[in-house]
């Protein structure tokens, strides 16, 4: 049985049309708020992304960032292309079991400056999720801290203390600088004395609102 | 009291030094408490017990020095142990407060990764009709999100009581709130 | 009125517990003003007020010159303030600030003297803790700087260096207020 000579342009037609849709279906519809060509372009780094086994929602906030912030598509692009990177770095450096809330905190992590042999040393010694390590390193190097002096008390301090000790390791780091202590020696000085008092205060944790 | 012309900081230590009145309902319950317990009455095993708990110099010997500092090292040893099983990361979330003081604002909302920075998303509160502050909860799981707050729909404002985000591409202040599961 | 601080502890420590309930009514509202404003929330300073009247009764027999009663309490209080302090903030509520008895204040009196209050409780909770503390005992409880040495453990420099940070980072933090 002989098909029609439209027949194959038909199928091919429609078989574009259907992969377009899809592609299109593809794309988080909540990128509406980007003009079309920046849309297009954050949809194949998502698209990018998937197909690395990256997460995809980081990068779609820091589009949704932008347009929100009103920043020009070109500066959106941008920032959604470094965070991409700075994820993939993360992932070879904490290993493809990490998940996405670490990623996130490991690519900013990077962008402060760690070093990826950071970010292994850090998943060899925790058995914890990384996130707040992690994004306690950044903290304090957001503060003024020297990254090395950073990494170092929080890997010393990573393998056994919770996440709630490691806030407010940082805080009290926070307070000693704004209490005009060096950054390095004020958080040498906060990691010995978080050290001592991890076991003293393992009590129960409370359930009241936290504050950033 | 103040050594240089301090109109605000004057008027709100002023302000502190007025009286505060505790409920008086406190007294029996110190009352209450204190009933349960031995007198204290002064003895000479309590001046005694006073002399020995008195805080001194300590001298340490060179050789002492070296005692504590093994005793710190195996300390920071036992503290370095290595990792067991790995730990699932909690999925919960828990309630998180943010607030900011902005007494000229005629609103305020909470925009950041947690809601789709959508501004219409989480509009922010006065604790009370005519205050100062603008105030929300909102439910967060453990993670590391970026976040500004949009005072009438035009200024973004950094949250001045949390970390900044240093990785802002896009020229206005973010601050930085972590969620820990631990 | 009367009766010195000292009397009344030297009949507690004969054996008279009744006298330690002048000696509570007496301090209650001061050590309260103290506590309430370190720790920002008023329940936790009648929790800690309580602990500290209670902690203060159990080692009144060590109490040495109970001339300075007043100024001993004071320092058990600081003391209780710090730990339940760190214990608040290891909570992760960092900043001592209490919503709900906010929305249960009266409404602002005309002269805006409650959103006033809101601003002040704001600005006092975003210090440091060391910092509060040193604000608090020199400018509102109108200490020396000895006695604040003795009652922190801290140099008089130290706490001079405090206090003085504590009216810089006020005076901006209030200037911050003013301008969103």
């Amino acid at each position: 049985m002989r098909g029609s000579p439209w027949s194959g342009a038909a199928c091919l037609l429609a078989a574009t049309l259907v992969t377009g849709t899809m592609a299109a279906q593809q794309i988080d519809p909540r990128l509406d708020r980007l003009d079309a060509v920046t849309r297009s372009i954050v949809g194949a780094l998502v698209d990018s992304a998937v197909a690395a086994a990256l997460p995809t929602e980081p990068l779609i906030q820091r589009a949704l960032e932008g347009a929100t912030k009103r920043a020009t598509g070109e500066v959106i692009v941008a920032a959604v292309r470094r965070l991409a990177q700075d994820l993939a770095h993360a992932r070879d450096a904490l290993g493809g079991t990490a998940s996405p809330g670490e990623l996130t905190a490991g690519a900013a992590a990077l962008r402060a400056g760690a070093s990826p042999a950071f970010l292994t040393e850090l998943r060899r010694t925790r058995r914890e999720p990384l996130i707040v390590p992690l994004a306690v390193l950044t903290d304090l190097v957001a503060s003024g801290v020297p990254v090395d002096s950073a990494a170092h008390a929080v890997v010393a301090l990573a393998s056994r203390t919770r996440d709630a000790d490691l806030i407010e390791f940082r805080r009290a780091v926070e307070r000693d600088i704004a209490l005009g202590a060096p950054p390095a020696a004020a958080t040498a000085a906060a990691a010995g004395l978080t050290a001592q008092s991890v076991d003293v205060n393992a009590g129960a944790r409370q359930q009241r609102p936290g504050r950033p | 009291m103040f050594d240089q012309p301090d109109d605000a900081v004057e008027r709100m230590a002023r302000h502190l030094r007025q009286p505060v009145r505790i409920d008086p309902a406190l007294d029996e319950r110190v009352m209450r408490a204190i009933a349960t317990l031995p007198t204290p009455v002064r003895s000479t095993a309590g001046v005694a017990w006073s002399w020995l708990t008195r805080p001194r110099r300590l001298t340490l010997t060179p050789l002492g020095m070296v005692a504590a500092a093994a005793a710190l090292a195996a300390v920071v040893l036992l503290y370095r142990r290595g990792p067991g099983p790995p730990v699932l990361p909690r999925t919960d979330t828990r309630p998180f407060q943010f607030v900011l003081v902005a007494p000229r604002a005629t609103r305020v909302s909470l925009v950041g990764d947690f809601n789709d920075w959508d501004a219409t998303r989480t509009p922010m509160r006065r604790v009370r009709a005519t205050s100062s502050l603008w105030s929300t909860l909102i439910p967060l799981a453990p993670g590391r999100y970026r976040y500004s707050f949009l005072v009438d729909g035009a200024h973004w404002r950094a949250d001045p009581a949390a970390p900044a985000a240093r990785d802002d591409e896009f020229g206005t202040p973010s601050s930085v709130v972590t969620v820990g599961g631990s | 009125m009367g009766t010195s601080d000292a009397a009344l502890v030297r009949r507690v420590q004969t054996g008279d517990t009744r006298a330690y309930a002048d000696l509570v009514a007496r301090y209650r509202d001061r050590l309260g003003r103290y506590a309430l404003h370190m720790l920002g929330n008023r329940e936790d300073a009648e929790e800690v007020l309580q602990d500290a009247f209670v902690r203060a009764y159990r080692s009144l027999a060590s109490c040495d010159d109970p001339e300075r009663f007043g100024a001993w309490l004071y320092g058990i209080l600081v003391n209780r303030c710090r730990t339940a302090g760190a214990r608040a903030a290891r909570r992760a509520q960092r900043f001592v600030y209490d919503p709900t008895a906010l929305e249960r204040a009266p409404s602002a009196a005309p002269d805006g003297r409650t959103e006033w209050e809101d601003v002040v409780r704001w600005a006092l909770a975003r210090l440091p803790p060391e910092s509060r503390e040193a604000f608090l005992l020199k400018h509102v409880e109108d200490l020396e700087y000895e006695d604040m040495a003795r009652l922190t453990g801290a140099g008089v420099s130290a706490l001079k260096m405090r206090v003085k940070r504590a009216r810089e980072q006020l005076r901006a933090i209030l200037k911050e207020a003013e301008r969103v």
